[in-house]
């Protein structure tokens, strides 16, 4: 058996999935200042009566960090750069930061030496300024760490004590700005996960529930929880990755969806494309810093069902403000919701205040109770539907590199529409109608989230990139380097190193059994040639795990 | 007029063709922009809020036939590279015409600018023109007259130089090393346009070894201020990088830093990436630099790593022969429109020369005979002969008709008839009519009696 366990805004959901059929489920309202509370209440309530040495896992999906960021709840971290030449670290968006001499090129050749003098001076500033959390990041150390090591080296003996976390462990993908963000929030979220997850572990281990914990990381994949607390920025946005998984557990496989979360104040919403969830092209925006972070690709449009509706100059508008909730339900203005109420697509609040809200907005736009209902409910649909275009287009324009990216590069269209959250039943159908989809609502819609908590595989990614003229490869994360011997090394030989790789980051993160699934998802090959002749050959390969379904799931 | 003062977002395509090149060993090769890409993507400029990226868009055979006689025709001339790379620079156009971007940074390859009207094969690297493409495309689609090219690569832009040779609307200037010790061997002071555009071509040939100061000495007193009184619609960089002091290919000693400063006053609408070679040494400096001008940024933190200011001065000598040869650009400049009125008191009605090109990429040899209309009420019609030599063998011959914009009902009559007459000459392989004031375009083939219109 396995359990999924999904923090939402305002309920706990907890789900027990045997095979492919869900046998239970359980809620516990939300209490954001404890989530933990939360999480073993909806756990405690859903295994009532349950043989707890038949659970084979655990997945929780948490807004713990997400909340942190969002209320400034994080510790304070010294940011300490070596940007070498390039952009004026001024120019992003990344606070105080303390700035080092010292550079690394794009081939990872020191082309500026670090300064001792100068780093045991930063050193002294934090702490002068009480900061016992440093991130170290420097202009490409993915492609060579030395410089961020010693920094941390020198910095460490300066400060005992500290925690310093260094860039190339937490991305080896270009851009320097989103790894500096990435580390700065990875300082600066880790030890309170920590003491998380270490609560939670404790408090399964009083329940004698001895399987393995995992939780649910924004690009839908799981992590045991132990291996989790050296990345845990990677477990924002678990929500809306658990709700999407759901849906790829509910829905037929290979097909082109689009999911619609409507809220009462915003609507979500996200792609599968051709099964595949779409992720956010280069990493998740948090708050206001654009991170390295695998997420899916989640765009929040401001209409839900509490949206206020408004009628000035015969010109109606719906949201983007919530000003409480449906006046059916004993808010203070007309919404979709008392819209829907009048026209029957949903039977939840007063019917009588439903229609008196109606009656008003009718009254202002010189049509029928019914008439302003429906022009309400086409407003909805056609904003909803309008943002659906415009995430096929920008999915569409995403720029490409090479000349068969852009020749081969498809055109999709929505198979279904599928709803989840509680806004979605009634508005569904006329979404998928509008766009020539079919609408789906799953049976189990109101878990979904839980379910794709319960159901995700764990993900993983592997960035290897060799230089054969240096003669060494590097997995930047791992802080692994290697020899190549092989000048003319092939990309076949390149993904063989990676998969080796892959299976042992796989063993040390608890996740063995799965590396069998991994997939090369990106391969290139360069030769460099110097005068009139090949020196040797740059590789970058990229092997994954990508978001996908436990097969006991898929095989039922 | 320039992008300076404008405001908005910097519209960049970065299209390094990852999967394209001449030959494996080439220097238009797949790595080229490699680095070029490690280091831009590694500084994050996609994600400032100064920049935004497109993604290009395939140019139109109607896009090219608008500009080149392409023989036999513009499919065989042509790869997907290349309409990509074009289709780029027409991307940005329209984003700058909506006011989506104030400036934009067409980071392409293959490069164009030493493709002519007439295409028989590749020459100096270049199949099609990317900036005259976008040139063309400007005015029919958007109706802009007055276009500055400013060609800041190493070499001659002498393929956008003879495509507006006869076009006193299109102001092409450029500067490079000396055509005695560099490819193409043109673009001396004297090449100054034809007889109606007398000083609408500008060549600045430089001696090998000016550093930013020369440069800039040719930019702040001879560009600017001549740009200033041509009064453009447009400002158009044909953006090489070969005269960084690393490239292999040539042998000045310009720096990225005097590579942004140049974007920074210039203030180009749309920069179109030409040639630079020194893959690792320069083009990663050089283009963050450029894109880091046109989009405000501070470019004082960057510097190639060998790189100290005052590395290279410039001697007394080499400084006063730059000085020469601008003050002498400057006195054809500010005599333009006298140089057009005699040299049309000495010409019949029609402008006659001969002209050999060399296509050094595909080994052919190209003889031409261009005769312009001396119109007085339109700027004329003109035909093209040309044959194209491959050893020993003939590899092609055609007869070039073009229409231009405005053109009177005479010579749009005269133009047409010429076009017919060559039609089923066997003596001739190809019969081409560019029409640029209705936007067609026929490829008539004299051998299979076919005809394919864009």
């Amino acid at each position: 058996m396995l359990v999924g366990i999904d923090v939402g805004g305002t309920t706990t959901d907890a789900v027990l999935v045997e095979g492919n059929s869900v046998v239970k489920a359980a809620y516990v309202p939300t209490d954001h200042d404890d989530l933990l509370k939360c999480l073993l209440g909806a756990l405690d309530e859903l295994v009532k009566d349950v043989d707890t040495r038949k659970i084979e896992r655990v997945v929780l999906s948490t807004t713990l960090i997400t909340n942190m960021i969002a209320e400034g709840k994080t510790d304070p971290v010294a940011l300490v750069l070596i940007p070498g030449p390039g952009t004026n670290p001024k120019d992003y968006n990344l606070g105080e930061a303390c700035i080092l001499d010292g550079a690394i090129d794009y081939r990872g050749r020191e082309i500026d030496r670090l300064k001792e003098s100068q780093i045991k001076e930063a050193a002294s500033k934090i702490s002068a300024q009480g900061l016992a959390r440093i991130a170290v990041v420097g202009k490409f150390c993915q492609r060579n760490h030395a410089h961020e090591q010693k920094v941390g080296e020198i910095m460490r003996a300066a400060l005992p004590g500290a925690k310093i976390e260094l860039g190339h462990r937490v991305s080896g993908h270009l851009n320097f700005p989103r790894r500096a963000a990435t580390t700065l929030l990875t300082v600066a979220t880790k030890d309170k996960y920590r003491e998380f997850a270490q609560a939670m572990a404790d408090a399964l281990r009083q329940r004698k529930i001895s399987a393995p914990v995992y939780i649910l990381k924004a690009d839908g994949g799981t992590l045991p929880l132990d291996s989790s607390v050296q990345m845990p920025v990677e477990t924002i946005f678990s929500g809306p990755a658990a709700s999407i998984m759901g849906v790829l557990a509910l829905t037929p496989a290979g097909q082109t969806s689009v999911i619609v979360d409507i809220g009462g104040t915003t609507t979500d919403l996200a792609l599968i494309l051709s099964g595949k969830p779409l992720l956010s092209s280069k990493g998740a925006k948090v708050e206001s810093l654009l991170t390295h972070v695998r997420a899916f690709a989640v765009k929040s449009v401001a209409i839900g069902g509490d949206s206020a509706v408004d009628v000035s100059d015969e010109r109606m508008t719906v949201g983007p403000q919530r000003k409480g909730p449906a006046f059916c339900m004993g808010g203070p203005c007309a919404t979709p919701t008392d819209a829907m109420r009048v026209l029957g697509l949903t039977s939840v609040g007063d019917a009588a205040r439903a229609e008196k809200a109606m009656q008003e907005v009718a009254n202002k736009l010189n049509c029928s109770p019914k008439e302003a209902a429906q022009k309400i409910v086409d407003a909805v649909v056609d904003k909803i539907v309008a943002e659906v275009g415009e995430m096929f287009r920008a999915w569409e324009q995403e720029p490409a590199y090479r000349i068969w990216e852009i020749m081969k590069k498809e055109r999709l269209e929505a198979q279904n529409v599928v709803g989840v959250g509680g806004g979605a039943p009634p508005l569904v159908p006329l979404v998928a109608s509008r766009l020539g989809a079919s609408a789906i609502v799953p049976d189990f819609a109101r878990v979904a989230n839980a379910i794709g908590a319960a159901v995700a595989r764990p993900t993983i990614t592997l960035n290897l990139h060799i230089d054969t003229e240096r003669g060494e490869y590097i997995v930047a994360e791992d802080g692994l380097t290697g020899k190549v011997g092989d000048r003319k090394m092939t990309p076949e030989q390149a993904e063989k190193l990676a998969r080796k790789l892959l299976d042992e980051r796989a063993e040390r993160l608890g996740i063995g059994e799965y590396s069998g699934e991994a997939e090369v998802t990106y391969s290139e090959v360069f030769n460099m040639i110097r005068g009139w002749s090949t020196v040797g050959r740059l590789l970058d390969i990229r092997m994954e795990i990508p978001a996908g379904l436990l097969a006991s799931w898929r095989g039922c | 007029m320039s992008s300076k003062g404008k405001s908005g977002k910097t519209g960049l395509i970065f299209f390094p063709a990852f999967d394209w090149a001449i030959s494996p060993t080439h220097p238009e090769r797949e790595e080229r922009l490699l680095y070029t890409r490690d280091q831009i993507f590694e500084e994050g400029l996609m994600d400032l809020p100064q920049i935004d990226e497109y993604k290009p868009r395939l140019a139109e055979m109607l896009d090219i036939a608008r500009v080149h006689f392409c023989v036999p025709d513009v499919e065989s001339q042509i790869t997907e590279a290349h309409l990509i790379a074009a289709g780029s620079t027409l991307t940005l156009a329209d984003a700058l015409e909506s006011g989506e971007i104030r400036n934009g940074f067409a980071l392409v390859r293959p490069p164009g600018h030493h493709s002519m009207r007439v295409v028989h094969g590749n020459r100096g690297f270049c199949n099609i023109n990317n900036m005259a493409i976008l040139v063309e495309y400007m005015r029919s689609k958007y109706g802009h007259k007055r276009i500055a090219v400013i060609d800041t690569d190493v070499h001659h832009g002498d393929g956008t130089q003879e495509i507006f040779w006869h076009d006193p609307d299109v102001l092409c200037i450029s500067f490079h090393q000396d055509g005695h010790t560099l490819y193409p061997g043109t673009g001396f002071v004297n090449e100054m346009g034809g007889p109606q555009a007398l000083a609408r071509t500008l060549n600045i040939p430089l001696p090998p070894g000016t550093t930013d100061e020369g440069i800039h000495y040719v930019l702040d007193r001879l560009i600017l201020p001549v740009l200033d009184e041509f009064k453009p619609d447009l400002i158009l960089n044909s953006a090489g990088q070969d005269n960084h002091y690393t490239d292999p290919l040539a042998n000045m000693r310009f720096s990225a830093n005097g590579y942004a400063r140049l974007n920074e006053k210039l203030a180009p609408d749309i920069c179109v990436l030409e040639g630079g070679y020194a893959v690792e040494t320069a083009l990663p400096y050089v283009n963050t630099g450029i894109i880091q001008a046109m989009a405000g940024l501070d470019y004082s933190h960057l510097k190639e790593p060998d790189f100290v200011p005052g590395r290279f001065v410039q001697s007394e000598q080499m400084s006063r022969e730059i000085e020469a040869t601008v003050a002498q650009v400057q006195r054809l400049w500010d005599d333009r429109d006298e140089l057009v009125k005699d040299a049309l008191e000495g010409l019949g009605d029609f402008y006659r020369r001969k002209k050999r090109i060399f296509y050094d990429t595909d080994m052919i040899n190209e003889s031409q005979e261009e005769t312009v209309r001396l119109c007085p009420n339109c700027s004329g019609y003109m035909t093209i002969s040309t044959q194209a030599q491959r050893g020993y063998g003939i590899l092609n011959s055609a007869f070039c008709v073009s229409i231009p914009r405005k053109a009177c009902a005479s010579c749009r009559e005269d133009a047409k008839e010429e076009y017919e007459e060559h039609i089923d000459d066997r003596r001739i392989g190809y019969v081409c009519m560019q029409d640029k004031d209705r936007d067609t375009f026929k490829f008539h083939n004299n051998m299979t009696h076919t005809q394919k219109s864009y």
